[in-house]
């Protein structure tokens, strides 16, 4: 039996040569009717009722309109995007990674040119508007709905209860973090089982020490790169901090860094403006506090920065057979009523002029960033290739945290991974 | 895994040469003697097997217990005991988390594959049974063939397949995949166990003026029905668990099954400890109460392919 | 072989005399047509269509040319493919080795003891087969919760007993995690060895055991020269079985590393490669690699089986 099964598959794989690859051809066209459906996709799984009570709002505007939200899992979005492309009844709408995340289903054919049927695109900043176009066509594809801020979150009421403040200096950071440790209070959660928080826990502490925008303009230019002391000096703070989490560090999931924080078992989470949101949902009585890190001894830059960077963007699945209404949903994305509602009900900053924030924490946020903006160096600038600069940074500050690398090897492999694909000046 | 691999057992142990025959009456009263070893064997093998036992069911006693208390309680006790039972987080996970939408869909789609791929196995079991053609043997080795075949791996002809059709999505198009998956493991099964019924009866009903679908239905079915429950028992534990299929072929949030509503629940409700027992808890239930049904089909269906 | 005998009767020889019993093909097609058409259009068919796919280049899901095995030298040569197939290659094989231990050391040791039960043998093996039962996805995301550094229970457990030492970062340090998703899968697939062995000692005669006792050999020789000379051929399913599922492996690595086989893609495995391959956007030819992926995946698979199968073969020939 099992012989002449063999020989049977031993056939059919010789015949399979004249089969002819059958794909799926052009799509017939059936939108159109009185009510239309509007898939619309994200990463932002945990804030998905936040995202429904916005596009609520559109369609209690637009009769017989329906959005349905989609939250993901943001460690899997990109996979299951790329899945949902392919087919045929992926969303219609979908959060589009910045800058060189977008670049593959830009060059994928993925998405729709927007920027003959969306107005308003002028509103947005150049460099933030840059997010969401193509590297090689500078052709936009979505509208750019938040920027991001990095900060230290703090639990005030710890804070209040060990009479510790705001450090305005290195030396005052240090001593709180060592005020907290004689206290017995893990002084910072951080989720660095997942590996885009580290490279965001790097800049967030160390950008001021490497010199931000400058250190980018350079690298840029060819004058430096990343095996620069002043860089690697900004990896050595990051190692530095490993002390000041729990020992396990390594193996805790954001998740779990965030049930930490909120239960009051951790008193800094050195984060983003994204995480605010959860904070207040998950411990609505406790008083959150923010900062920014003071530079370290030796920083080229002599104030502390706040680095940002431009989050994502909503564009079309070119496959999408709602073209239209989809473009009316980018173009409603562009006013300030959306943008209000971004503040408001997700409490993100919209990259909109004219949006206010009616929470004073976030108004302290948005004022540190303005005062002293930097660029998220690596995945503003390096993500435009593989392996990404985050990519190459995120593992390896795992690995240094677990002892097997050092911050002098951390530069030099970020270097070497950024060389096969970027050339300085171009 | 959509073809579990107890099925492929059942044919790769056909492969196998033969065991030298068991003497069962005789070896039972050589067992008894045996069970009377030294003290101190007895007492050693009661403390491994039952020291595995715990290692075996503990996370699972662990799970049901963690989803029937509170986040509090989790982040502060971890071994604790739910004391007083707190149902809340079933009810969040079913309702607010859509569980109630995956779990209904699971149900539909394994009840409704298995339902499919027995009604048409068992048709074509009885026609290889009763057949002399060369061509349908050839049939038959080729399904038989899908048994050791890694399916997964074509996936992606498939997606496009269906996408064409419009009918990724759509639980049907799982009952379909699934039904086809069926076909090697239940027709094997089905068709050696037609090929041991007796032909007298059937021939008797034929000779009687029935044609070979009377045959078939009110003779052949009725005495099949051992084999059935196999069949539709072992296709009811991979179906359940898949997670591959659904994964790639249904993208939309309503058409999900339990343990792709699973990747999503972890995402979306990653810090709720509770919930995310509950959630693994709804999830694994059915089978349990399946497992406890059938528990003897189960054991016996897994090991028949040993005690040739 | 067959699941859930009928009772035994002397066998019919099929003579003549019982022609009117066999079908016609007319009749014979009307039976078989339902399952053979599902069964060529979601499985043959697709199955071919992959190999086929896997010799063209493709723009996006749009066929190009005939490459030959172009695919199939980028995919082995070329960066990133090339040391993600061998770093997932690795942890298939790990999980492999892994689980062939356990059953051999663990699950026979377990199905021996077993077989002198009388009473409570059948509430252990319903005990020791639930694991194997619930789904993989399930017990994945379990374990990722039990083994969580801050509030999961094993940690929770090593700390209260004092092996602080013993507390780990499960997951979170490569070098451990592989091997947790090693110790997890072998852990849940450990039921099923245990009942395929114990139907396999349940078939040995008893009286070959009684008569080599009689003789005055040692619970070791007996072991040697007759239990395990009667085990190979389940020693040898169990092994090709576990090869399949090994390399087949996907829920339990999804669910505790995520598709990305993180940490530093310490818990990489083929099938989620294949995965990422297939859909990748910004690579026009995603189709073509992942469908050479998954030919290269399917002959090795078959091999390796094939091989196994004669290893213990031989291995029999040796020990009887």
């Amino acid at each position: 039996m099992k012989k002449r099964t063999l020989m049977l598959a031993a056939g059919l794989s010789a015949s399979a040569l004249a089969l002819a690859g059958c794909a799926p051809g052009d799509a017939g066209s059936d939108a159109g009717g009185d009510s239309t459906t509007l898939k619309v996709w994200s990463w932002q799984a945990a804030s998905s009722p936040d995202w429904e009570r916005i596009f609520d709002v559109y369609e209690d505007a637009n009769p017989g309109i329906t959005v349905e939200f989609e939250g993901f899992q943001a460690t899997e979005y990109n996979q299951l995007l790329s899945t949902g492309l392919a087919g045929r009844d992926g969303p219609d709408v979908a959060m589009i990674r910045a800058y060189g995340g977008a670049q593959g289903p830009i060059q994928a054919g993925q998405l729709t040119p927007i920027d003959d049927v969306v107005d308003g695109l002028d509103l947005f900043e150049p460099t933030v508007l840059q997010a969401a176009q193509g590297r090689e066509d500078g052709v936009t594809y979505g509208v750019p709905f938040a920027y991001q801020t990095m900060h230290m979150f703090y639990n005030k009421d710890i804070f209040d209860e060990n009479d510790l403040e705001e450090p305005k200096t290195w030396d005052e950071f240090i001593q709180l973090q060592d005020d907290l440790l004689a206290a017995e209070i893990t002084p910072m959660a951080l989720g660095a089982r997942e590996e885009w928080v580290l490279p965001m826990f790097h800049d967030l502490i160390g950008s001021a020490r490497y010199g931000g925008s400058e250190f980018g303009a350079q690298v840029q230019a060819g004058t430096t790169d990343f095996t620069n002391p002043d860089y690697v000096a900004s990896l050595e703070l990051v190692q530095q901090m490993q002390q000041y989490f729990d020992p396990n560090v390594s193996a805790i999931a954001v998740a779990d860094a965030t049930l930490q924080f909120t239960a009051g078992q951790a008193a800094q989470w050195p984060g983003g403006s994204f995480d605010l949101k959860v904070f207040q949902d998950s411990a609505p009585d406790t008083e959150w506090g923010v900062y920014q890190v003071p530079p370290a001894p030796g920083s080229v830059l002599s104030e502390a920065v706040t680095p940002s960077y431009a989050d994502g963007s909503f564009g079309i699945n070119a496959a999408s057979e709602k073209q239209e209404p989809a473009t009316d949903l980018l173009n409603w994305m562009t006013t300030v009523e959306f943008g209000q509602l971004v503040g408001d009900e997700l409490k993100q900053f919209s990259p909109l002029a004219g949006v206010s924030y009616s929470d004073p924490l976030m108004q302290e946020m948005n004022d540190l960033y303005l005062a002293n903006p930097s660029p998220y160096l690596l995945l503003v600038d390096f993500r435009y290739g593989d392996p990404t600069g985050t990519a190459v940074l995120g593992p390896d500050i795992q690995a240094m945290f677990l002892g097997q690398k050092t911050p002098e090897q951390l530069a030099a492999d970020l270097q070497a991974g950024i060389s096969t694909w970027f050339t300085p000046g171009s | 895994m959509t073809t579990s691999l107890a099925e492929k057992t059942a044919v790769i142990a056909d492969a196998a040469p033969p065991q030298p025959s068991r003497g069962r009456d005789r070896g039972r009263k050589g067992r008894n003697r045996r069970e009377e070893g030294p003290l101190a064997g007895r007492i050693a093998s009661n403390v491994f097997l039952w020291g595995y036992a715990i290692v075996a069911i503990w996370p699972l006693l662990l799970m049901v217990s963690n989803a029937l208390r509170t986040q509090q309680q989790i982040a502060t006790e971890p071994l604790g005991l739910p004391i007083p039972l707190n149902f809340t987080s079933f009810q969040e996970a079913w309702v607010t988390a859509s569980f109630e939408t995956y779990f209904i869909n699971s149900v539909v789609v394994t009840v409704g594959s298995v339902l499919l791929s027995t009604v048409v196995s068992v048709m074509a079991a009885y026609a290889f049974a009763r057949t002399r053609s060369r061509f349908f043997h050839g049939i038959e080795a080729l399904f038989l063939s899908g048994l050791m075949l890694p399916v997964h791996l074509a996936i992606l002809p498939l997606f496009f397949m269906l996408d064409q059709l419009r009918m990724t999505s759509n639980i049907f198009s799982l009952i379909l995949v699934y039904g086809a998956l069926g076909i090697p493991f239940s027709t094997f099964v089905l068709a050696v166990f037609f090929r041991q019924l007796p032909l007298e009866l059937e021939e008797a009903a034929r000779l009687d003026g029935a044609g070979p679908f009377r045959a078939f239905w009110s003779v052949m079915l009725p005495l099949v029905r051992p084999a059935l429950a196999t069949v539709i028992v072992f296709r009811f534990v991979p179906i359940w668990n898949d997670f591959f299929y659904p994964l790639i072929l249904m993208r939309d949030r309503d058409s999900y099954t339990l343990p792709v509503g699973l990747t999503r629940f972890f995402g979306e409700y990653s810090t709720d400890w509770p919930q995310l027992f509950a959630g693994l808890t709804i999830a694994t239930i059915p089978l349990v109460i399946v497992f406890l049904l059938a528990t003897k089909q189960i054991i016996s269906g897994l090991t028949s392919g040993m005690s040739k | 072989m067959a699941i859930a005998l009928p009772p035994r009767r002397p066998r019919l020889i099929r003579t003549a005399s019982h022609a009117g019993v066999h079908m016609r093909f007319g009749s014979t097609l009307v039976f078989v047509l339902p399952a053979l058409l599902l069964f060529a259009v979601l499985i043959l068919y697709p199955m071919l269509a992959a190999l086929s796919y896997s010799f063209f280049g493709w723009q996006g899901t749009n066929r190009d040319g005939f490459v030959g095995f172009g695919n199939y030298i980028t995919l082995l040569t070329r960066e990133p493919y090339a040391s993600e197939l061998w770093g997932g290659f690795s942890h298939n094989i790990l999980l492999f080795i892994g689980a062939f231990i356990f059953q051999n050391s663990l699950g026979l040791g377990i199905a021996t003891l077993l077989h002198k039960r009388k009473r409570s043998k059948r509430f252990f093996q319903t005990i020791f087969a639930l694991p194997y039962l619930v789904s993989p996805m399930v017990i994945g995301y379990l374990w990722s919760l039990m083994l969580s550094p801050l509030f999961g229970p094993v940690n929770a457990i090593l700390r209260g007993v004092g092996l602080e030492g013993l507390a780990l970062p499960w997951l979170g340090d490569p070098t451990l995690a592989i091997w947790v998703v090693v110790f997890v899968t072998a852990w849940q697939w450990l039921g099923f060895p245990i009942l395929l062995y114990g139907a396999a000692i349940a078939g040995i005669p008893e009286e070959i055991s009684e008569a080599v006792s009689l003789d005055g050999a040692s619970a070791f020789q007996r072991f040697r020269y007759v239990t395990l000379p009667l085990l190979t051929p389940s020693i040898g399913i169990i092994t090709v079985l576990t090869f399949i599922g090994s390399m087949e492996a996907m829920a339990i690595p999804f669910a505790l590393g995520g598709s990305s086989g993180s940490p530093a893609g310490a818990t990489d495995v083929m099938m989620l490669l294949f995965y990422r391959t297939a859909f990748e956007s910004g690579n026009p030819n995603s189709v073509g690699i992942s469908s050479a992926l998954a030919t290269v995946l399917f002959i090795f698979i078959l091999a390796i089986s094939v091989g196994i199968t004669r290893v213990i073969r031989r291995a029999e020939r040796k020990l009887y």
